[in-house]
């Protein structure tokens, strides 16, 4: 029974009897006195030190045992009273009182508010509702816990971590708790200046300590989290319910997550080996199944590998990625210019060019480079000109002491020679990974560059490619 | 609603690999990235407004 009932049943328990008394004349408390009190003498007698509370238990009958008291209850004498003499603001007084000592003597039953469960809020919630348990657990804005946990897990990790501790550890309120209620905009805004204030200043400390096993435990969180997240989106669960819940849809993500990899592996080496079509077809067939599934029987189970399958397929193709020429690292060093070949291939790995002891003769001379995965390195002796069309899907083109990167590389420098200079026209394309034009090697060691640009056509001087005339180098990405 | 906007999502993407592969058109990050995000943000869109009704 609540405080809120007794407040009600007290009266009601003192009324039952009194309808047997004759009449509203007899106030329980006043038995000896024939007349019973006026309203006049009932309002002497309410203040609240004079009541014998203890002598006022609920439970017992009032009537019956006629213990008490000389003060009767706040409902009796309201009847009574002549209206002109019942003073309304003394009624609260009355009931007031009357609550209290009920509420705080009843002896066997505990009135007091349930002990405080720490609990995943369902109302106050972001992720998983921890936050904003918590909050409501310590009493304080769970934007804290919420700012606190972000800062652990930029620094560290720790935050992620224990996120995903709580979320395993921590039950989930039931659905008809009552709804935490918002902040006020001042307070919030004020605990986030302050909690912002002790992150500034607990930064260096913070970046100082770590965790031990951070280096285990941190990725192995990330993986739940994105296992979780990821069955989030597939099924539509949440991290809710309890923790086994919570670890069987991190376990199905992250099945999800290896089957995917799984397959966008396969569709990219397929695609990459020279199987696009057929790629393209299982897709589109994948397509017209799920379409149709659509009106017949739904096959969504279908739409993430499909997607996935489709999507490797196309980085494939739109970083030009072709594993003809095979694995591994491959080293040329061609001793003349007959062998020299006009195409060089590879895969994935690492191919080099080196030309420096190759005695080329003047005029053009035209090459190709092809790689799937890897780095390509030309090197050229000082005396060469080197004429650079080069396509990189994702990754970095260095020519000399100039290199532009990123994702669709497209350079093109294309500067003049003397007729007496060979002039050395490469005309690159590199998937994934990067194409490096030196003189040594050990350039490649030199982190100083110069970003191709359009500024610089027309500009020769100190971009390495010194037996040209002129250049006109740009980069489109 | 889902199954029928992620079925053409999935029929686009094959025949863009498709159209590459054929030489119709020269497929690039510029390119797929916009058409990959629109494919997702539809079966995103359409699933969420699925859940909804």
């Amino acid at each position: 029974m609540t405080t809120e009932d007794r407040q009600h049943d007290g009266p009601e328990e003192e009324r039952e009897p009194g309808a047997d008394e004759p009449s509203g004349e007899e106030p329980s408390g006043e038995e000896p006195t024939a007349e019973g009190p006026t309203g006049e003498e009932r309002t002497g007698e309410e203040p609240i030190a004079e009541e014998p509370t203890s002598e006022e238990p609920i439970s017992e009958e009032p009537i019956s045992e006629e213990p008490i008291s000389e003060e009767p209850t706040g409902e009796e004498p309201t009847a009574e009273e002549p209206p002109g003499e019942a003073p309304t603001a003394e009624k609260p007084t009355i009931e007031e009182p009357t609550a209290e000592e009920q509420t705080t003597e009843e002896p066997t039953q505990p009135l007091g508010p349930e002990p405080r469960r720490l609990l995943r809020s369902r109302s106050n919630r972001v992720i998983g509702g921890v936050c904003g348990g918590l909050g409501r657990y310590f009493n304080v804005d769970p934007i804290m816990f919420r700012i606190g946990a972000i800062a652990l897990a930029l620094v560290g990790g720790a935050g992620l971590l224990l996120y995903l501790a709580a979320l395993l550890l921590i039950p989930r309120e039931s659905a008809d708790a009552p709804a935490q209620p918002p902040i006020e905009g001042r307070n919030r805004t004020l605990t986030i200046v302050v909690v912002g204030l002790v992150l500034l200043v607990a930064w260096p400390f913070l970046l100082g300590g770590g965790l031990i096993g951070a280096g285990i435990l941190v990725p192995v969180a990330f993986l739940v989290a994105i296992g979780v997240l990821v069955w989030w989106i597939v099924s539509g669960e949440g991290p809710s319910g309890n923790a086994g819940d919570v670890a069987r849809r991190a376990a199905l993500g992250i099945g999800v997550l290896i089957l995917c990899g799984v397959i966008a592996l396969g569709g990219a080496w397929a695609a990459a080996a020279g199987g696009g079509v057929v790629v393209g077809v299982i897709v589109i067939a994948s397509g017209v199944a799920i379409l149709g599934g659509a009106f017949v029987r739904p096959v969504r189970w279908l739409i993430l590998p499909a997607l996935t399958l489709a999507l490797s397929a196309a980085a494939v193709a739109a970083a030009g990625i072709d594993l003809d020429g095979g694995v591994g690292d491959k080293l040329y060093r061609p001793a003349s210019a007959i062998d020299l070949r006009d195409r060089y291939e590879l895969g994935i790995g690492e191919l080099e060019l080196d030309l420096r002891d190759t005695d080329l003769p003047a005029g053009d001379r035209p090459l190709q480079i092809d790689l799937g995965v890897g780095e390509a390195r030309l090197i050229v002796p000082e005396d060469v000109c080197v004429v650079t069309d080069a396509d990189v899907g994702v990754g970095v083109v260095r020519i000399f002491d100039r290199d532009s990167g990123g994702v669709d590389v497209d350079v093109l420098d294309e500067p003049g020679a003397r007729p007496d200079t060979t002039r050395l026209i490469v005309n690159a394309d590199v998937g994934l990974g990067a194409l490096n034009v030196v003189h040594n090697p050990d350039e490649l060691r030199n982190g100083l560059h110069r970003d191709f640009d359009n500024d610089f056509q027309g500009s020769f001087a100190g971009d390495g490619n010194a037996a040209c005339l002129g250049t006109n180098a740009s980069a489109r990405e | 609603m889902p199954s029928i906007v992620a079925g053409i999502a999935v029929l686009a993407l094959g025949a863009v690999v498709l159209l590459d592969e054929t030489g119709v058109i020269e497929l690039s990050f510029g390119l797929l990235a916009p058409v990959a995000c629109a494919a997702a943000g539809a079966i995103l869109l359409a699933s969420g407004l699925a859940r909804r009704g």
